[in-house]
């Protein structure tokens, strides 16, 4: 059955990549993608509620070269049933959602594929039982990832950003390869089980790293950390999601919103037997997680592309998300990004549907006054608005909230500061959702009438996923939050999860948060909300008034803090001036002309020599086998005996 | 005297023997029909093999000596026999459709690879000068035949006189060389062999013998510089029987000469490595660089063998279990890329007519995609590109060189299939990017073809998936070679 | 000494040699002088398998004499085998018989196969 969730997208990938035509492809993947949902969902009812025991089915041997042992093994617990749910089932979604949303394109069975096979990757990852499978797993999505942001390749922006994508991500691969490397020379194996059983003995150990010494699981933690940072797009190998929404909006739901991005913090909390002996590691993420939170929040606000909001959104929570690990409440990152995947897969189809209504217009300046000609989509984006903002009782209030109080409660310097610019960043987001919302629907068309004619609610295949999106947005929260961080999270995680008793926040957050902190978030969430709703609705002049006042900052913030520009000139020209240099001095005029060009005259010199020794003849045949011998021993006797 | 003449141990024969009667009755049930009877005997001798495949794995696991010692049944045996088997098995296989467009379907044809792949079986299993010889005898005379096979047409008799002139040359090297090793040690037999020559220096009839042996057996795997026959007889040759002289022949050649250099010869290897070198970069370069300048797809196949079996000889003057080791694994993965390449070939006809330019397979990624990613498959594996099979062919290979110390080897090796892989790109490059004219490869019409190129690409794609069981089994098998 | 013996090992091949050596001058030699002679242009041309013995070497010719020569050959070898087998015989006990019982199992294997394929008939 663990098999079936797992093999059914590679399944309907390969199908439909290689054999199939549009139609049976789009059915074919759709009905898998079903199967491998309803699958996961049964096994996360065994595994999480009916106390079916945590499992490993290893399928078959992989690599088994002096001391490394690697096996294909589909690993069972409570963290990845809670992933396996969230990926088939969002996929599932997408999926369908797609066979509507790509209905005019031409390639229908290989976005299709490449939805399966992302898919098959990204369940690869949260099934592995060792460092390799992740791996493999890790960098299946990122290639997947790339085609998919690449679909639309006859667009060069397109191109760009797959290609950025790829760049920023391998950075990231970079430091989680090493990780890898520092785990098997510290542990000996990349077994999980037997690493985490180590983990404790390990604690004091030191390894020198560059010429400094370093507790070892710091170090393993940190470069692990490297690895989640980039798939995750935290602050500083963030740059490329923005631009990742030039992929087709199902896959920015699926890949961008729900599931790859959030492979980071299933890194962290798959290993958080590790981490839990990694304070300093850990006060690293949550710092870098506070500060992702807040500055994407800030750069949300000022953008115009709906997206690329929902983009800086993402990155934003998936910014509370780290912070939540780096105080050790595992559960309420975990938390968050289940209910994260249905509000965010949610708001970004509830986006495709605004985009497909709109005639594929992005801009929100161009958009407005359409709430009541599309109200299915209205209706679910304000859903998807009230979760991300955290008002209760839709599923982002629990889990950020629980996120908000843990790192309260941790009472760190770092979790302290996390904290207040988790409350900052709460209040902006609370702001660009309605900014969103206010500036889509509300207010006059800024459309052309020849758009707005157009303007038309999605069919019933892309308005049903975000039905049943739009129930998770609802009631994921209510319903499993005593499972996740509530009393009932000792059984419910088993063993997956492991925190150290000092480090259990989440036990302390009844007691620990009281007075005006309890509301905190949701009272700047709902301030948030009546700005957004005074600047876009009462007094529509108020945003030039301040973007003219505040002209530094807002070019600040609109610029994305100049991250992209400050990549450009540190890392971008260099590097292709000193590509340009090596390429045309070094390679073109150095190496290719001692090397390639100059190896490929004498080659086919020789070649042509080659061919005239084959005369034909027996006898010169049998001149050159008998001449061989003679020299073979000549040889040998000049130079390894001395005769002569 | 008469001690020796008490019945020896025939189980560990047991495949040969059975193979032997079999082919016999087969000769027998061919002769006695009336019409000739190609499909019958064909799949008889497929049986056959099949059969004796199935016996195989009942001897892999335990070493046995017997006939005096002069044979022996051991893992390493086993596992080369095995590919050996398959590939006369798959050899068959590839032929039908072939023998009867070309009008060769004598019931021979298959009686005579069964005959070899017996001659080849006993050349893996010999212990012994003389069963050396008597196995590389029987493995030959069968396939001189073969090559003359179509003998109303002057290339293919030109090719079977030549290869016959040329391997009578080389066995009287072979048995020049067995002279001298007996002249000078008072033994045939390997084991009194080894210790005659264990601690003390080699003499100079030794290494003249052993180098003569060498040759005698350089020339059956077409290593330079004996290497001369093999383009013109694999062109002149039936496609479907130089299919065979590359699957079978060579595998069984390479794993003669690996027994007998790691055993008997064993104590010498500091002596012969440097010839081995010497061949096998000759044999490296040779066949990358002679192979760019060729049109005719069965003569580029031709230099790309002479190359891998350079490859495979880098493993032999590793002289370890590591190289013995790669060996194995390089071998089997050769017989898979050899088989899937001439299933190609074998489909390359137009028109109902075969043709073999290289030239002749332009604008096949246009019109059958499915075989042209095979042959891509093929040719990718052969170049040695990851992660197909033949990567790690030669991963493994070049690793027990390094492993040995043998770092100048190595580069040379790999410097070699980079220019190697100029035309195995080329193959790829013509597929894709050159236009047809009117004439494109007719749509294949034969089922088994189509299988066994869908199970050889299948093979190197997921070797990266499973390699588990070639790399214990050709581990287990190249330690018995180290009891 | 062992040399001496070794020389004294061959001395019946040495009396061997001599007596053929003259023996045969004597056959020769007697005949030459004894018998009457009528030699005529048929009897002093030298015989070769039907063959010219001083012509051009590539002349077409029946490929049939080569193939009963090398079957002769077979069966001769075969006969040559079996000389020492049936002399030893007594020794080498039950396996000696059955390996050349093999040994002619196989052969007739062979000589069915060439009878049945009609290499056996001139026409």
């Amino acid at each position: 059955m663990e098999v079936i969730a797992v093999i059914a997208p590679l399944i309907g990938a390969i199908a439909a990549g290689l054999f199939l035509e549009e139609k049976p492809a789009q059915f074919l993947t759709c009905a898998l993608m079903v199967v491998a949902a309803f699958v996961s969902l049964l096994l996360f009812r065994d595994i999480c509620f009916l106390g079916t025991a945590p499992h490993t089915i290893t399928l078959f041997d992989w690599i088994s070269s002096g001391s490394l042992h690697v096996s294909w093994s589909v690993k069972f617990d409570q963290l990845t049933a809670v992933m396996a749910v969230v990926i088939n089932v969002v996929s599932c979604m997408v999926h369908i959602y797609s066979v509507g949303y790509m209905h005019h394109d031409e390639h229908k069975a290989r976005f299709m594929s490449y939805l399966s096979l992302f898919t098959f990757a990204m369940l690869m990852l949260v099934t592995a039982g060792n460092f390799i499978q992740l791996f493999f797993g890790w960098e299946g999505v990122g290639l997947a990832s790339y085609l998919l942001i690449g679909f639309w390749n006859h667009k060069e922006s397109a191109n760009a950003a797959a290609v950025k994508a790829f760049v920023m991500n391998r950075i990231g691969d970079w430091g989680l390869a090493l990780g890898i490397f520092a785990i098997f020379m510290v542990f000996g194996t990349l077994d999980y089980d037997t690493v985490f059983a180590a983990a404790a003995s390990k604690k004091d150990l030191m390894v020198t790293f560059l010429d400094h010494q370093f507790p070892a699981l710091e170090l393993i933690g940190f470069l692990l950390f490297i690895g989640a940072m980039g798939k995750s797009a935290q602050l500083g190998l963030h740059t490329w999601l923005p631009d990742a929404m030039e992929g087709p909006t199902p896959v920015s739901a699926l890949i961008h919103a729900a599931t790859m991005v959030t492979a980071g913090v299933f890194l962290v909390a798959r290993m958080s037997p590790i981490y839990e002996y990694a304070p300093h590691a850990r006060e690293f993420i949550t710092f870098i997680g506070a500060l992702t939170a807040f500055v994407a929040a800030t750069i949300g606000m000022t953008q115009f592309d709906i997206k690329r909001v929902i983009a800086y959104s993402t990155m934003s929570q998936l910014g509370y998300m780290f912070f939540a690990l780096g105080v050790s409440a595992y559960g309420a990152a975990v938390f968050h990004l289940f209910t994260h995947a249905f509000f965010k897969a949610l708001l970004f189809l509830g986006a495709g549907s605004v985009i497909h209504a709109m005639s594929d217009e992005q801009d929100m300046n161009r958009m407005g006054g359409i709430w009541r000609l599309i109200p299915f989509t209205y209706a679910v984006m304000w859903i998807g608005s009230l979760a991300l903002a955290g008002v209760p009782p839709f599923a982002g209030f629990f889990s950020k909230d629980t996120i908000l109080e843990s790192a309260f409660v941790a009472h760190t310097p770092f979790s302290m500061m996390a904290y207040w610019l988790g409350i900052v960043a709460a209040f902006m987001t609370a702001f660009y959702s309605w900014r969103l919302i206010f500036l889509t629907f509300h207010g006059a068309p800024r459309a052309d009438e020849k758009v707005m004619a157009h303007v038309h609610e999605s069919p019933p295949i892309m308005t049903v996923p975000l039905a049943v999106l739009a129930l998770g947005a609802i009631g994921a929260g209510l319903f499993f939050s005593k499972f996740f961080v509530g009393e009932a999270r000792g059984e419910f995680w088993g063993n997956a999860i492991f925190v150290l008793h000092d480090n259990d926040v989440l036990s302390r957050t009844e007691e620990g948060v009281t007075g005006i902190y309890k509301f905190l978030p949701t009272i700047v969430g709902a301030f948030g909300i009546a700005l957004a709703y005074l600047f876009y609705i009462r007094a529509r002049h108020l945003p030039a008034v301040m973007a003219g006042t505040f002209g530094r900052i807002h070019d600040f913030l609109y610029h994305k803090w100049y991250f992209d520009e400050l990549y450009n000139i540190i890392g971008v020209i260099p590097t292709f001036f000193l590509g340009r240099a090596l390429w045309k001095t070094g390679d073109g005029e150095v190496i290719d002309g001692l090397g390639p060009d100059g190896i490929a005259e004498v080659v086919s010199a020789s070649a042509v020599k080659a061919h005239q020794v084959q005369s034909g003849y027996i006898y010169h045949y049998a001149f050159a086998m008998l001449i061989g011998v003679v020299a073979i021993v000549a040889g040998y006797l000049y130079f390894f005996r001395g005769v002569f | 005297m008469i001690k020796s003449f008490i019945t020896p141990e025939l189980m560990p024969a047991f495949p040969e023997i059975s193979l032997a009667i079999a082919a016999m009755l087969i000769l027998l049930f061919g002769i006695s029909r009336k019409e000739e009877d190609y499909n019958s005997v064909s799949n008889l001798s497929m049986l056959a093999l099949a059969a004796v495949f199935m016996t195989l794995c009942k001897f892999c696991t335990e070493t046995a000596t017997t006939f005096n010692g002069m044979f022996i049944a051991d893992a390493f045996g086993a596992f080369m026999k095995a590919l050996v088997v398959t590939g006369s098995f798959v050899s068959i296989m590839l032929a039908a459709k072939y023998v009867e467009r070309q009008r060769i379907m004598r019931f021979e044809y298959p009686i005579l690879i069964l005959f070899a792949t017996l001659g080849m079986m006993l050349m893996i299993s010999a212990n012994d000068l003389i069963a050396l010889y008597m196995g590389l005898e029987m493995q030959s005379l069968p396939l001189y035949v073969l090559a003359a096979m179509q003998r109303d047409t002057v290339r293919s008799t030109e090719a079977g006189l030549k290869y016959f002139v040329l391997g009578a040359l080389s066995s009287g090297m072979l048995l020049y060389g067995a002279s001298l090793i007996y002249g000078y040690t008072g033994a045939t037999g390997f084991d009194a062999i080894s210790t005659a020559l264990a601690g003390h220096p080699a003499g100079l009839g030794i290494i003249v013998g052993m180098v003569l042996l060498l040759s005698g057996l350089a020339f059956k795997i077409s290593a330079v510089p004996f290497h001369m026959w093999t383009p013109d007889v694999y062109e002149g040759a039936p496609t479907s029987v130089t299919a065979f002289f590359a699957i079978a022949p060579k595998l069984a050649a390479l794993a003669l000469l690996t027994r007998t250099f790691m055993g008997p010869f064993g104590h010498l290897a500091d002596q012969w490595r440097q010839v081995v070198v010497v061949i096998s970069v000759a044999s490296m370069v040779l066949g990358s660089v002679a192979a760019i300048g060729q049109n005719n797809i069965k003569r580029l196949l031709a230099y790309s063998s002479i190359g891998n079996m350079g490859y495979a000889l880098v493993g032999l003057a590793a002289a370890s279990p590591a190289g013995v080791q790669a060996i194995m694994i390089y071998a089997a993965i050769y017989m898979v890329m050899t088989i899937g390449a001439f299933a190609v070939v074998l489909m390359m006809k137009q028109k109902d007519r075969m043709v073999e330019q290289i030239s002749d397979l332009s604008g096949l990624g246009d019109r059958q995609p499915l075989l042209a990613l095979a042959m891509t498959i093929m040719m990718f594996s052969m170049a040695g590109i990851p992660p197909l099979a033949g990567f790690f062919g030669k991963l493994f290979i070049f690793q027990a060189a390094i492993g040995s110390g043998l770092y100048t080897l190595a580069v040379l090796g790999v410097l070699a299939s980079v220019i190697g892989a100029y035309y195995y790109l080329r193959i790829i490059k013509v597929m894709y990017f050159e236009t047809a004219g009117d004439d494109v490869i007719d749509k294949a019409s034969d089922g088994r073809l189509n299988l066994l190129l869908g199970i050889s690409s299948a093979l190197i794609v997921l070797f990266i998936v499973f390699p588990g069981p070639l790399l214990t089994s050709a581990a287990d098998a190249a330690q018995s070679l180290f009891k | 000494m062992i040399a001496t013996d070794l020389l004294t090992n061959y001395f019946p091949i040495v009396v061997f040699l001599v007596i053929a050596t003259g023996l045969s001058m004597l056959m020769v030699g007697v005949s030459f002088l004894a018998a009457k002679q009528k030699p005529d242009t048929e009897k002093i041309s030298a015989y070769e398998c039907g063959f010219e013995a001083f012509a051009d070497a590539r002349m077409k010719f029946d490929v049939r004499f080569y193939l009963v020569s090398i079957l002769f050959i077979i069966f001769d070898l075969e006969v040559a085998f079996l000389f020492p087998w049936a002399i030893t015989l007594g020794k080498i006990g039950l396996y000696g018989f059955w390996s050349m019982m093999v040994f002619l199992g196989v052969l007739t294997v062979g000589f069915i196969y060439e009878w049945r394929k009609g290499a056996l008939d001139w026409e």
